[in-house]
């Protein structure tokens, strides 16, 4: 169990304690935001032989395929980052059998994440998938990677999924507090469930804020602080994908990456230079700026949307008022006491 | 002189006493939440209180009004929901809860939801409410009885405590091991579960409680512990915090509800 204690932490250690070769590791974030400088840092300290767990893939799972820490890959879109001729890591560690794949739906991927999120151990989904080889040809995971049971209402056949528990969540959001409060918002994808339904959870952030932020917007927050083990400031911890409010995909950088992702040799110097050329986060924004120029880092940034508080605000934080007197009884403290005692209250 | 303290006071207290620094609390209406405000205050300052409308991490300046006030607090950390909340508690997230008794039998097993004829109710309590989905998954859970009474058969089986007693509760399969009721504050004492039997003790008796005072209200024959002590009496920052915090707690429901009437008259005068 882990609470309100001070968690913060850099990526190289947060990777060191919490994550461990063999492990079932999800990649919380789904699109956007991804969590690159911990996926980076995943990978430079070759952590192998995971069962790696994607809604979908983009450079994220194409980078960590490619460094040779997948065995079992769970996902449901995989990023042919080479094109239609260059292929991807993941289409060249399956036809050199060293990747063992399960293709599910988004829905049905996500239903297994609320199924353990929630404790369940399966999770009902749609059954029109059942007329496909989604459902008929199998990976690794076999019979058990759909089952189907009888409704007990209407006898209908009805189509499930198991629930999924990875043993560590790694995940990127806008802010957390230091104790692991995280706050995310826009494309809410399946980032709560794949945070929540996981045994461990390593938060990067665009910022730590303090605990009075969190307090006054928690229908912000998605992870509690009792479900958080680590807390990375990593400001622009998710380049080249996008954080809202922050900044946006970066077409230039992404584009570069793309061009030399359509071939293993290519991919492979784009991660010797932007992941093993740098030691964190620091230094690839230092790169990248080198690289690209200050312009370019300053246009991807984001313009201030803000959004309207919502008000936390209630008309009393204390019993009793400016004058001393309880609130509605219109009594001070004495005249409290002076009351149990006439009114014969006290024990014993 | 040590202060002087009221029945409602000193059940609070000795309800804080059970929260630990650093653990998830599930907080029931009432008098619970005057001891997990106290036990945040005071010894617990790190332990999550939790209410389970989805209102995770809250520190109550005032009393709250029900499971679900927002208003008793100045903002919170993580706004859920309320399946959320049991389904964390089903995962063994939640370290201690607490919740009020109408009936108890000799086990633990609750009864809050009518007293009588299930369909021709002589009473009729408030119903399940969270009780028997918090009494079931909840590492440990705190019970309370204010107006509640020990009766040797329930008249309808709300929540589950030790079952038939014995193992009868970890033999079911139906809960984690090791959960179920840890102790019962009544108004007269603190009763706990025999570790092999699960059969309810008294434990600790209260400053001017005899064992027969006890013994009268229960219907079979009450187990006393061989060490049976006396509970230590609430110390006064223990109490100066509670009372400023829940005046309303010392004073008691129709106190507090003449002198609201008459404080509104008279200003409006």
């Amino acid at each position: 169990m882990t609470n309100n204690h001070d968690k913060v932490m850099t990526a190289k250690e947060a990777v060191e304690q919490f994550v461990n070769d063999g492990d079932h590791l999800i990649i919380g974030n789904y699109t956007v935001c991804t969590c690159a400088e911990l996926v980076f840092e995943v990978i430079r300290q070759h952590k192998k032989h995971l069962t790696l767990y994607s809604q979908s893939g983009i450079f994220d799972v194409e980078i960590m395929v490619e460094a040779g820490l997948v065995d079992r890959l769970v996902t449901t879109y995989i990023l042919r980052s080479g094109g239609k001729a260059g292929g991807s890591a993941v289409e060249r560690a399956l036809k050199a059998k060293t990747l063992e794949l399960e293709d599910y739906t988004n829905f049905n991927y996500n239903a297994r994440l609320v199924a353990g999120m929630h404790g369940f151990t399966f999770m009902q989904v749609l059954e029109g998938v059942m007329e496909t080889d989604l459902y008929k040809k199998r990976g690794f995971m076999g019979e058990d990677k759909y089952r189907t049971i009888e409704c007990p209402y209407t006898g209908k056949e009805i189509l499930t999924v198991p629930s999924a528990n990875p043993d560590v969540c790694i995940v990127h959001v806008q802010r957390a507090d230091k104790f692991g409060n995280a706050q995310y918002w826009g494309a809410m994808g399946s980032v709560a469930a794949a945070a929540l339904s996981s045994k461990k959870i390593i938060v990067s952030c665009e910022e730590i804020v303090d605990h009075e932020v969190i307090k006054s917007s928690p229908h912000h927050t998605i992870i509690p602080a009792f479900r958080t083990h680590a807390v990375v400031e990593a400001p622009f911890g998710s380049h080249p994908s996008e954080v809202l409010g922050y900044y946006n995909l970066d077409r230039l950088a992404y584009g570069l990456f793309q061009s030399l992702a359509a071939t293993g040799d290519g991919l492979k110097a784009w991660m010797k230079e932007w992941i093993y050329g740098v030691k964190d986060r620091k230094e690839y924004t230092r790169h990248f700026i080198e690289t690209f120029g200050e312009n370019h880092f300053n246009k991807i940034k984001a313009q201030p949307y803000l959004s309207t508080p919502a008000d936390y605000g209630t008309a009393f934080t204390s019993s009793y008022d400016e004058n001393g007197r309880e609130q509605y009884m219109g009594i001070t403290e004495d005249e409290v006491e002076k009351i149990i005692e006439e009114r014969k209250l006290y024990h014993g | 002189m040590a202060k002087r303290y009221t029945l409602n006071e000193l059940m609070i207290i000795v309800a804080a006493r059970e929260i630990k620094d650093h653990q998830n609390v599930v907080l029931g209406v009432g008098l619970p939440t005057t001891a997990g405000a106290l036990a945040k205050a005071l010894h617990a300052p790190h332990t999550n209180l939790m209410m389970e409308s989805g209102i995770i991490d809250f520190e109550p300046l005032v009393q709250p009004n029900h499971i679900a006030d927002a208003n008793c607090c100045r903002g919170f950390s993580y706004a859920t929901d309320l399946f959320s909340t049991f389904t964390m508690t089903y995962r063994g997230f939640v370290d201690v809860c607490f919740l009020g008794v109408g009936q108890i039998d000799r086990y633990g097993n609750l009864n809050t939801t009518a007293i009588g004829d299930y369909h021709d109710p002589e009473l009729r309590l408030p119903g399940a409410g969270g009780a028997p989905d918090f009494i079931s998954y909840a590492k440990k859970t705190v019970l309370t009885m204010r107006g509640g009474e020990f009766v040797n058969k329930l008249d309808y089986f709300t929540s589950p405590g030790y079952l038939d007693g014995g193992d009868s509760r970890d033999k079911s399969g139906r809960f984690p091991k090791g959960s179920g009721p840890s102790m019962l504050i009544s108004t007269k004492g603190i009763f706990r579960f025999d570790k092999i039997t699960r059969e309810l003790y008294l434990d600790q008796i209260y400053p001017g409680v005899d064992v027969d005072m006890v013994k009268k209200d229960v219907p079979w024959d009450l187990n006393v512990s061989d060490d049976l002590s006396s509970v230590p009496p609430p110390t006064d920052k223990e109490l100066e915090f509670t009372r400023r915090f829940a005046p309303a707690e010392a004073l008691g429901k129709n106190i507090v509800a003449e002198l609201t009437l008459s404080y509104f008259l008279s200003s409006k005068r």
